[in-house]
């Protein structure tokens, strides 16, 4: 009596998959071995325990405020840089600049959004420890690192939200005899400015996180001394740098919230 | 009276609102200037060497030797036997990614509910109570936390007490992303159409009721969808946490620029390109699913 | 009696009015949407509520519906204050209300929309099993089956028509069962001749002795020829209160200073 829907279309089906997905993943953990270290237990117990206080003396307060400005500049240095990648590319991309019906328009659009696809696919740190690997460990290899893959998530997004804005507007720009470049400077990129500036500003709070793990490879910053402390086993020192980077990322926040919001308001 | 006087009041708010806009911008421009004469200024920027011919000349055998020239044997990226060696570790870093998702999904799902402000408070059904706001209050901090601390980090924190393998490393990407996902399905809830849930507590459901018959519904293909895109974070990130989890292609391409073995190199990164590759193509498959239209 | 549909649980006092209205204001942060409202409305009775857009009709219904609760006043119905803490099964088989916008879950199937009247009956593991193994099917069928959308059952909800998913909302009442069957404005986004129908859908929902329908209506037509009672509202008041037949005349002659043009069929 019950008509049977394509079983691909069920939600079951995609909920049962998923399901087995993660059941496979679970086949591979070691399960014979003990899944702590000999004395794990306590030190997980330690590290908990240290949250009660973080580590505030001045000094060490000193040393994070110092280790949070070196990953901040760093994460603002690559946002420029990703922005001035991203978003010429992310206007090839979108196909804004060449008409509709020129010869150009395809392989421009499509080699933009290889180039894109590409710095994107590769994860910063991987880009980190390419580059210490050829150039030599600098901030400059931590910026271009960081730079190229946020290059390629700015100018896909740029590339979507020129491409989603409404024709009406620009129709009237065309039939008053605009050229491709006025219609982006005086319609494209007006409208979907606040779209622009907000998305730049939440990768640019992600960008915080990722110059803080750049420590990996070497560069200064939260994630190193968060590093060296680990070292030492100062866990309540890890503690307040923790709380720094949640903080900083939690300022941030708020600020482009804020932003958002009046420009969208206005 | 009151139209005349409520245009100016709108018109005053918008401009002091466009003056915040803008002074923000100012900040941000002048924090960009500050960053860049920092690092020029502080120390050793490394823009220097760019000018120096030896580093363009290291950077030129690096390059060679990731294309596998200049060695006497055939670089790996050729040789089958070194792909079916190596693939284990692509095997293992695609579970570990997938256990990861499991871990993330499976605590935002068990959560975000709770984490919802119009369930806390009652709105669509239950009843409002304290716990219930401690609670609220409790996750919503939960998942600030895990999510601001980055993945990297927790695997630097879980090493610490779990042997290696792909599970310290799924737990890092997991935590991480269970405070993503939890945030995400909790604001989904909260922006979700309340009278079904409403018209179904009139006619004498109760919360599991509506949790499973108007809430779920609603939001689970959301979920899924926002669980697929976090997989497609989670495959790029997973060499990364390799690095120091002691598990999968991450370790294995350390170790392997560590010893100089650049052709190995070029070889796990073309299995990591592949694994990106196939992951999108999957979550792109499976999240036109998810709409199920 | 129409398939699927339950014998009606016996009221304890056969005599007393199916539900009381008593002295009820409802006020919200601009307005007095009720002003001392009073009505009883009995068994077997089909009311409709008339009056202009604002008036406090969907208010009204809200109350009966145990949605809202009066600022002061008492609603009961079938002998039991609402504003107690009834048993959410016991308040299902009182009164079940279609508002307007139908409120039905757009991702499910059919039958999981007509199958939640079916809520208040069922436990956590019940409802659970349901999700995979539909509990109570043959009510669904049936239900649909007398609202001519039988073959949608397992279709998406979200998929199907406006006049089809009222039909649907309809057949969640009929499993629901209620004594006081309440819809709000049913017929004000239809075309006449599927006005027709849907009046008479939902008469049958009340066909049996011991149940009442309650609606809110804008097409004076139609309240008489469907109708045994109109009330009419107006800023919050009990207006009039007539036979049903007297309605149209009581509107050309503007006996009650609604105006003509409020009263006039309107899209809201
Ligand atoms: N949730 C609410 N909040 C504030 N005012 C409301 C609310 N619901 C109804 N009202 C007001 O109460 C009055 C009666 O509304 P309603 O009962 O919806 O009238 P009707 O259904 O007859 O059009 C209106 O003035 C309306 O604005
Ligand atoms: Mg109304």
């Amino acid at each position: 009596m019950r008509p049977a829907r394509p079983l691909l279309e069920s939600p079951h089906f995609l909920s049962l998959l998923l399901l087995g997905a993660v059941a496979w993943s679970l086949t591979g953990v070691a399960w014979g071995e003990p899944l702590l270290h000999t004395g794990g237990g306590d030190s997980a117990l330690d590290m908990l325990l240290a949250l009660f206080p973080p580590d505030l003396s001045p000094a060490f307060l000193l040393v994070c405020l110092q280790a949070a400005w070196h990953t901040l500049s760093i994460a603002l240095a690559s946002i420029t840089l990703a922005v001035l990648i991203g978003f010429p590319l992310g206007v090839m991309a979108s196909g804004a600049l060449v008409s509709p019906d020129s010869r150009l328009r395809a392989p421009l659009m499509l080699s933009s959004r290889f180039v894109l696809g590409t710095v994107r696919s590769i994860h910063e740190l991987v880009w980190a420890v390419l580059l210490v690997a050829a150039i030599g460990l600098s901030p400059l290899a931590a910026i271009v690192a960081l730079g190229l893959p946020y290059a390629g998530i700015l100018g896909r997004i740029y590339a979507e939200f020129l491409e989603d804005t409404p024709e009406e507007p620009l129709t009237a720009l065309r039939s008053a005899g605009a050229s491709s470049w006025q219609t982006l400077v005086f319609g494209r990129l007006p409208m979907c400015t606040p779209d622009l500036v907000s998305y730049t500003f939440y990768r640019f709070e992600c960008s915080i996180r990722s110059a803080a793990i750049l420590s990996f490879v070497g560069i200064r910053g939260i994630g190193y001394e968060i590093q060296l402390s680990l070292g030492d086993l100062l866990f309540s020192q890890v503690w307040t740098l923790l709380l720094a980077l949640l903080a900083i990322v939690a300022l941030v926040d708020f600020w482009s919230g804020r932003v958002r919001q009046s420009l969208l308001e206005s | 009276m009151i139209e005349t006087r409520e245009p100016t009041g709108y018109r005053q708010r918008q401009r002091r609102k466009l003056t915040f806009a803008r002074l923000s911008f100012y900040t941000f421009l002048a924090l960009i200037a500050v960053a860049w004469a920092y690092i020029f200024v502080e120390g050793d920027s490394g823009f220097t060497l760019l000018l120096e011919g030896r580093t363009w000349d290291n950077a030129g055998k690096f390059l060679t030797r990731l294309a596998g020239a200049g060695q006497d044997e055939r670089p790996a990226f050729l040789q089958p036997e070194q792909w079916w060696a190596t693939g284990r570790l692509a095997y293992n870093t695609l579970a570990m990614s997938v256990l990861a998702i499991g871990i993330a999904g499976f605590g935002a799902f068990l959560t975000f509910i709770f984490a919802a402000r119009n369930i806390s408070s009652g709105s669509l059904g239950g009843t409002p109570s304290r716990l219930g706001a401690a609670v609220y209050y409790f996750l919503r901090i939960l998942y600030a936390f895990t999510r601001a601390v980055p993945e990297l980090v927790w695997a630097m924190l879980i090493v610490f007490f779990l042997s290696p393998g792909i599970l310290p490393g799924a737990l890092a990407l997991g935590v991480h992303n269970l405070g993503i996902m939890g945030r995400l399905a909790a604001e989904v809830v909260e922006d979700m159409d309340p009278a079904p849930a409403r018209a179904m507590r009139a006619s004498g459901a109760g919360i599991f009721q509506i949790f499973l018959y108007a809430i779920l519904p609603q939001t689970l293909p959301h979920f899924i969808t926002y669980l697929l895109y976090r997989w497609e974070v989670v495959i790029r990130t997973t060499v990364v946490v390799g690095f120091v989890s002691a598990g999968g292609l991450g370790l294995e391409m350390r170790l392997n620029l560590s010893f100089f073995h650049y052709d190995q190199v070029t070889l796990l990164i073309l299995w990591y390109l592949l694994l990106v590759t196939g992951v999108d193509f999957l979550s792109a498959w499976m999240r036109k699913m998810a709409r199920f239209e | 009696m129409p398939n699927g549909y339950h014998s009606t649980p016996g009221l304890k006092d056969a005599t007393a009015p199916l539900a009381v209205v008593d002295n009820v204001t409802k006020t919200f942060p601009r307005v007095t949407a009720l002003d001392h409202v009073a009505l009883t409305i009995g068994a077997g009775e089909r009311v409709a509520l008339v009056g202009p857009s604002g008036s406090g009709k969907t208010t009204l219904l809200n109350l009966l519906s145990g949605m809202a609760q009066p600022d002061s006043g008492v609603v009961a119905v079938g002998g039991r204050d609402l504003s107690h803490n009834l048993p959410r099964r016991e308040l299902s088989s009182l009164v079940g209300i279609i508002h307007q916008q139908l409120d039905l879950v757009p991702q499910l199937p059919v039958v999981h929309n007509v199958l939640a009247g079916r809520f208040g009956h069922w436990g956590v593991l019940r409802s659970f099993l349901s999700m995979l193994w539909p509990q109570d099917y043959h009510l669904a069928v049936a239900a649909l089956q007398q609202m001519g959308i039988a073959d949608k059952i397992q279709e998406r909800t979200g998929h199907l028509s406006g006049g089809e998913q009222q039909r649907v909302a309809i057949a969640r009442t009929m499993v629901q069962s209620p004594l006081l069957v309440l819809a709000d404005e049913p017929v004000s986004s239809v075309d006449p001749a599927r006005a027709q129908e849907i009046l008479q859908l939902l008469l049958a929902l009340t066909e049996d002795t011991g149940r009442a329908l309650v609606a809110s209506m804008h097409t004076p037509y139609l309240v008489s020829q469907f109708f045994s009672r109109a009330i009419g509202l107006k800023d919050g008041q009990v207006h009039f209160d007539i036979p049903a037949p007297e309605l149209t005349q009581a509107i050309q002659s503007d006996l009650y200073g609604l105006g003509q043009e409020e009263s006039i069929p309107h899209q809201d």
